[in-house]
């Protein structure tokens, strides 16, 4: 004991390990993991077999053989071409894809539009104006989008008049009409230099793109400001259209005619996509309109305050101080927003516009049986969907991280 | 001479255009030439909608008639709610029998009674009402709606549920009336005060014996006729699978919470990929893959039907989407919680018990009700898939032969139904956050 104190050496408090088999943390940790994996394993096998004997039992086919097998009905909505007899259910499978492409690509854009727009609106000074779209977003917030998606269909779009009295909505120049058949307009045929026009395009852009980031520069070293907007937008519309001129007008346009009981020509949107799409725009635009009110809300007085009193002029300051930090607080709902746009489209089902689940999981599934196989084929699709839009969400935030330093 | 004013001046009243009407309009709606102009086109907007609405809806509507014709008849140009008002009761409860109507409406009051303790002031155990109305109710409310024979496990489940109500009720009427609770009016009582310690016990363990066995023998004799689950529909079945939905998604999304927080990578990584899976996947998909891959998964014999294929999915999508909403509350956990209880010596399960839980259920709850508003709007997905919930019964309206073709009225009252339901219960729940965040700043 004495030696102890005395000697210069601290006394080393190690304490005493015992194994304890059954309470060490180790063991325990690796012991539960095993009992998952043997449950959801036992569970898989379960599934396996028993999926198998049934399919057997009942004469069941399995394989993905059936995608090559003719599929005999026709969707009546497609962008590319089919023939009923001859299409085969893989055909099928990529119509249902690009269709449900399709619309939620065009939907997202709108409600973008739209929902920054009643975002604004919300927050305007004028105090009707904010009450009415408070009403608005209350309104198609609180009611169910399958509800809506069949009263535009049911209650509008199919209550048009009929192809004879059809309305007119390009003012009386009957070039974009509106019938209950759906909406007919003009399409392009693109002509032979039609791509010199595209190429000009892609030249302006590149150019904007680098005097903006000259201009830039140049603010940041000199602090003397390019004016960029006019020079821009004087790029992107003078150029191509100076191209166009010059190549002779290489575009023509594909006129809807009446020729008989129908408009033959030109591009047609039956009213089941009309409904769809109005309905998804409507009720996503109002909840987008919430995050952008949120996302402006969130940023502090103070800032606004700041902008002010360093003299920045009230636009100036909400597209320098306000805007800038909203947005990494809009972007991430509003992502996730546009994956909801994407499988509500899938309601398109109850009005007869055939996306990839009405033509895929329902009518082909009907005829072809080969449950597992389009129901996986179908929910991979959906996934894919979603697994890209959450990357690009996570590369916007960390593109956000990294300029919030 | 100094000239000093030796009474205050009173404040002059602020300016007639500040504090008037006038000067609220001038501020709110007139304040520059622009925003007059938007005023004066949004009051013209706002006076041509009301009043075509109103013109439509009230004022030239019709509420009797015996059928869309005779509807047309009295008044082309307004809507024609007297087939709305003929199926009222077939878009509330479906095509349940109708004598036997008085069954639902009682597990709704019973529902009602149940859960009325969690908003009454000086009701103790709140947590374990709430928990009593999850686990127990549903056999209660299930036995009412379906009926038929019951099998030894139902009848014990039901004189539970019974038992736990009449506890419940009388703990909260002792409650409210000052009186504690159920425990201590029971320690009040000269038996038990004056009894020894572990007779106490007995005793208690007696009463409830005996409560429970007489329980038990009064429901043998309540015999209810069994009602078809294709009987039901209308708001009703909207409301049993939004309810079953919602009851089984909060256990269920709490353990896969648990798992995605885990700190075992197979655990976590099983709980990441299934919610991940159902999360991005429409719920019609969902609904399909049931009604269409359910019946391969079930042993010969063993058929599934259609409703419970439905509930099933409705609760595995469900539970994915509150994993995430039971996620976020957890992460509004400071770490020093999670610290603060190992310090004490807790283990994993009472720390997330005793002290995370309670908090992070407590964050939750405004998204929870969230979720639940939009489990009610998706529940009527079911329709597509052909059950009669109250869309399937709106639709059935118009090819009813005497309202053939009414398709707006029924679709334009259900959505004001909905709107009502998920307008009170969204205001309410952002009154309890408010409530409740005032609650955490100290």
């Amino acid at each position: 004991m004495a030696a102890n104190i005395n000697s210069d050496k601290p006394v080393a408090l190690k304490p005493v390990e015992k194994f304890d088999f059954f309470n060490d943390e180790r063991v325990r940790s690796v012991f539960y993991q095993l009992l998952t994996l043997a449950f959801v394993g036992g569970f898989g096998w379960y599934l396996f077999t028993t999926t198998a004997h049934n399919l057997e039992v009942r004469g069941m086919g399995s394989g993905f053989g059936f995608l090559s097998v003719e599929a005999g009905f026709d969707p009546d909505f497609k962008l590319v071409a089919y023939q009923a007899g001859v299409g085969t259910y893989g055909d099928i499978f990529v119509i249902g894809i690009l269709n449900t492409i399709y619309i939620s690509f065009l939907s997202i854009i709108a409600t973008t539009i739209l929902g920054f727009s009643i975002g604004v609106l919300r927050l305007s000074s004028n105090w009707l104006v904010s009450r009415v779209a408070l009403t608005y977003v209350e309104i198609f917030r609180n009611t169910p989008l399958l509800i809506q998606v069949v009263f535009w269909y049911i209650g509008i779009f199919s209550l048009l008049p009929k192809v004879k009295q059809s309305i007119d909505l390009s003012a009386g120049s009957e070039v974009v009409l509106l019938n209950n058949r759906g909406l007919y307009m003009p399409w392009p045929e693109p002509g032979d230099l039609l791509w010199l026009t595209g190429l000009a395009l892609v030249v302006a852009i590149t150019a904007v793109f680098f005097l903006r980031r000259w201009a830039h520069k140049r603010q940041d070293e000199t602090g003397k400001i390019f004016p960029t907007l006019m020079p821009s937008i004087g790029l992107i519309v003078l150029l191509p259209v100076a191209t166009y001129l010059m190549t002779g007008s290489p575009l023509g346009w594909d006129i809807p005619k009446l020729e008989g009981f129908n408009f033959v020509g030109g591009a047609t949107l039956p009213p089941a996509f009309l409904a769809l799409f109005v309905a998804l725009t409507m009720y996503h635009a109002a909840q987008l309109a919430e995050a952008v009110r949120a996302g402006i809300l969130s940023v502090g007085k103070g800032q606004k305050d700041a902008a002010m009193a360093i003299g920045l002029r009230p636009n100036r300051s909400m597209t320098l101080v306000v805007i800038p930090q909203a947005m990494p607080a809009i972007v991430p709902p509003m992502i996730s927003l546009w994956m909801n746009v994407v499988k509500n489209s899938s309601l398109a089902i109850a009005i007869g516009y055939p996306d990839l689940v009405a033509v895929f999981m329902q009518t082909s599934l009907n005829q072809a049986g080969h449950a597992i196989e389009i129901v996986g084929m179908t929910m991979a699709f959906y996934m894919f969907v979603s697994l890209s839009i959450s990357w690009l969400l996570n590369m916007y935030n960390k593109r956000v991280q990294l300029v919030e330093r | 001479m100094a000239i000093v004013k030796h009474e205050k001046t009173p404040a002059r009243p602020a300016p007639l255009t500040e504090r008037s009407v006038i000067g609220w309009m001038h501020r709110h709606l007139f304040s520059s030439v622009l925003n007059s102009i938007l005023t004066i086109v949004t009051l013209y907007i706002v006076f041509i909608t009301v009043r075509d609405l109103w013109v439509w809806g009230i004022s030239d509507a019709v509420w009797i008639a015996e059928s869309r014709r005779e509807c047309f008849d009295i008044n082309i140009s307004g809507a024609c709610w007297a087939g709305v008002l003929a199926w009222m009761d077939n878009i509330i409860y479906g095509r349940y029998p109708r004598e036997e109507l008085w069954r639902l409406n009682l597990g709704l009051i019973v529902l009602a009674i149940w859960m009325a303790p969690l908003w009454l002031p000086r009701v103790k155990a709140k947590i374990l009402i709430g928990l009593s109305v999850v686990f127990l109710y549903p056999f209660m409310a299930g036995y009412l709606f379906a009926g038929g024979e019951k099998g030894i496990f139902m009848q014990i489940m039901l004189t539970a549920a019974i038992l736990c109500l009449a506890c419940n009720t009388l703990h909260s009427i002792i409650g409210v009336s000052g009186g504690g609770g159920l425990r201590e009016f029971l320690f009040r009582l000269p038996v038990l005060k004056d009894a020894p310690e572990k007779s106490q016990r007995n005793i208690l363990l007696c009463l409830f014996g005996v409560s429970f066995v007489a329980v038990f023998v009064w429901q043998i004799r309540w015999n209810l006729d069994g009602v078809p689950w294709t009987q039901w529909g209308g708001l009703f079945l909207t409301l049993v699978i939004a309810g079953v939905g919602i009851a089984s998604a909060l256990p269920g999304g709490i353990i896969l919470a648990l798992g995605r927080r885990s700190r075992l990578p197979v655990i976590r990584v099983l709980s990441t990929a299934f919610i991940e899976l159902f999360r991005s996947v429409p719920l019609i998909t969902v609904l399909f893959m049931a009604t269409a891959m359910f019946p391969l998964f079930m042993p010969e014999g063993i058929v599934l039907n259609k409703l419970v294929q439905v509930i099933i999915a409705v609760c595995l999508f469900n539970a994915c989407y509150m994993a995430e909403t039971v996620r976020g509350g957890l992460q509004t956990i400071p770490k020093g919680q999670f610290e603060g209880a190992h310090t004490i010596g807790l283990g994993y399960w009472r720390t997330m018990g005793l002290i995370v839980m309670p908090q992070a259920l407590k964050h939750m709850i405004p998204n929870i009700v969230g979720n639940f508003i939009g489990l009610l709007k998706d529940t009527t997905l079911v329709s597509i898939i052909g059950l009669f919930d109250i869309l399937g019964m709106l639709r059935a309206v118009s090819v009813d032969g005497a309202w053939r073709g009414l398709h707006n009225e029924p679709l334009i009252f259900g959505a004001t139904l909905f709107f009502l339901i998920c307008f009170v219960m969204s205001k309410y729940s952002r009154r309890l956050e408010q409530k409740l965040s005032t609650d955490h700043k100290h």
